[in-house]
């Protein structure tokens, strides 16, 4: 007895050890933590902008975020958008909470108390949420996001997060469009496919073939299992360009030539390379469905967006 | 305790040689065969073992005196688990870089059993000099382990060493698959166990001789 008294005890202890040491750890790390995940996903979106260390993205650029929530009321369902508007006396940025209902007709907008800092971050938002819609409100669900980048106030690219079933796990992944909503570049974040096989997800060759591909073609988009001819081979990995491989022209007349053509199965990694074109064709359809009617809903309540 | 009167050389070379982890002691087999797909991936998740086993082999050595025996196994794995939670924590806090590439790693090290396994037989009977010299040795084996299966992998499936092109084709595909590994790792240690017949033979004939 006096023995398992003794092990309970010790084991305890060195249970509350470990976790204060893990929680002290935690709580020091957290923000730089959370900071340096913020940093790398802006870099996601400057690349897939274009912009990298050579050439650095403009002062000018903006990348405001919406945010989209679903708000459960009762029997009823709602959406919520959270909108950056531009505040009328100052260049600041103010938020906006507008609501949705399901057909797509405007409810009612708040004024959101919050900068961008706080918007950032999804407890901070969701409380400032949470203390302007009516207490009856039973459940607040994010949803997801895009983001709308511009540049001297002209819209140069949405950027859309999105997430797919793979061959093993999830395959995270970010997809910019431009203002006619074709596609302008594809970049994988996160995935666990098999080295070899799956990861060539992540080639320049197997990404660039989704370039240019507006949502009417995507609707009809399938994988084909045919090898990529050596032309389109060499013109759609681009960081293998030499400095004047191609003109202007060049790529114009080899961008058009290849606009329509179906994706190329990775060889070895069919799975994956559908799973990746589902995902792609799910984001776009939704997000342009989605955007249509917000900004139908933006242009006649006269909301002073940021983007 | 056999280890006392060998020197901290014969040690040392004991993890890397005598008691390799993954040839030896057929030990954590499990990331030898998922992760060895190529030779980078075998040093970062050596880095990563290698800073694990010598934190946690100096936690027990200096508290060996006041682990319960009944219990050591279960403050074993708490240790571990402490010490890979706070690397995982200060690497992705403070090292962004470093964390891209080692992150997935140094979560998975949790359920190595190697380092379990040399907390017990070293760590707990051994001053901390000693424990320090042995974890590094068992880190390094490891290392070096990874490293050769990486590379015959690497080789053999994508015709590539540290990503650079070498064959220019790709010999095998599937040594890139998971199975494939349990092939290369059982002909190394076919060849690690020949080596060693041949070694004590020669031994055995010159004392005769």
């Amino acid at each position: 007895m006096k023995e398992i008294v003794k092990i309970t005890i010790g084991l305890t202890l060195t249970c509350l050890i470990a976790a204060g040491i893990m929680g002290g750890v935690f709580i020091i790390t957290a923000k730089a933590k959370k900071h340096n995940e913020y940093l790398n996903f802006k870099e996601n979106m400057l690349t897939l902008l274009g912009y990298n260390q050579t050439n650095p993205a403009p002062d000018s650029l903006q990348l405001c975020t919406v945010y989209r929530y679903l708000i459960y009321q009762g029997d009823k369902t709602a959406l919520g958008y959270v909108l950056p508007v531009k505040a009328k006396d100052t260049h600041d940025i103010r938020y906006q909470f507008i609501r949705v209902n399901i057909q797509g007709q405007f409810i009612d907008q708040f004024d959101l108390n919050i900068d961008t800092a706080q918007s950032n971050d999804s407890n901070d938002r969701e409380k400032a949420i949470a203390s302007v819609l009516p207490k009856d409100v039973n459940q607040l669900i994010f949803a997801d996001r895009f983001i709308v980048a511009t540049n001297d106030n002209k819209r140069l690219a949405y950027l859309l997060p999105g997430k797919t079933p793979g061959f093993k796990t999830h395959i995270n992944f970010m997809l910019a469009l431009d203002s006619k909503y074709a596609i302008v570049g594809l970049q994988v974040l996160e995935h666990q496919e098999d080295p070899g096989l799956g990861a060539e997800i992540e080639q320049e060759y197997f990404k660039n073939q989704f370039t240019g591909k507006d949502s009417e073609r995507l609707k009809t988009l399938k994988v084909i299992k045919e090898p990529i001819p050596d032309e389109q081979l060499k013109f759609l990995e681009k960081a293998k360009w030499a400095n004047n491989a191609y003109s202007k022209n060049d790529i114009q007349t080899l961008q058009k030539k290849y606009q329509d053509k179906d994706i190329c199965a990775i060889t070895g990694a069919t799975i994956s390379s559908v799973a990746v074109l589902n995902g792609v064709k799910n984001v776009v359809t939704k997000f342009v469905y989605r955007v249509k009617i917000l900004e139908n809903i933006i242009a006649k309540q006269n909301i002073s967006v940021a983007f | 305790m056999i280890e006392k009167n060998k020197s901290y050389g014969n040690i040392l070379v004991n993890g890397i040689l005598n008691e390799n982890p993954i040839f030896r002691l057929a030990l954590s087999m499990c990331p030898a065969v998922g992760i060895s797909t190529n030779v980078m991936n075998g040093v970062l998740m050596g880095i990563a073992v290698l800073f694990v086993q010598f934190c946690s082999s100096l936690t027990i050595s200096l508290v060996k005196n006041y682990i319960h025996p009944r219990i050591r196994i279960p403050t074993y794995t708490l240790t571990i688990a402490t010490w890979v939670t706070v690397t995982d924590l200060v690497l992705a806090a403070f090292f962004p870089v470093a964390y891209k590439s080692l992150g997935i790693f140094v979560r998975l090290i949790v359920v190595f059993c190697f380092i379990t396994m040399r907390l017990d037989v070293f760590a707990r009977k051994n001053p901390v000099f000693p424990s320090l010299v042995d974890a590094v040795g068992m880190g390094f084996g490891f290392m070096l382990g990874m490293m050769a299966i990486g590379g015959v992998r690497e080789i053999m499936g994508m015709g590539t060493l540290m990503g650079y092109d070498i064959l220019g084709f790709r010999p095998l595909l599937f040594f890139v698959l998971p199975c494939s590994g349990f092939f290369v790792v059982g002909f190394m240690m076919a060849i690690f166990n020949y080596t060693e017949n041949v070694y004590n033979r020669r031994k055995r004939a010159r004392r005769l001789a």
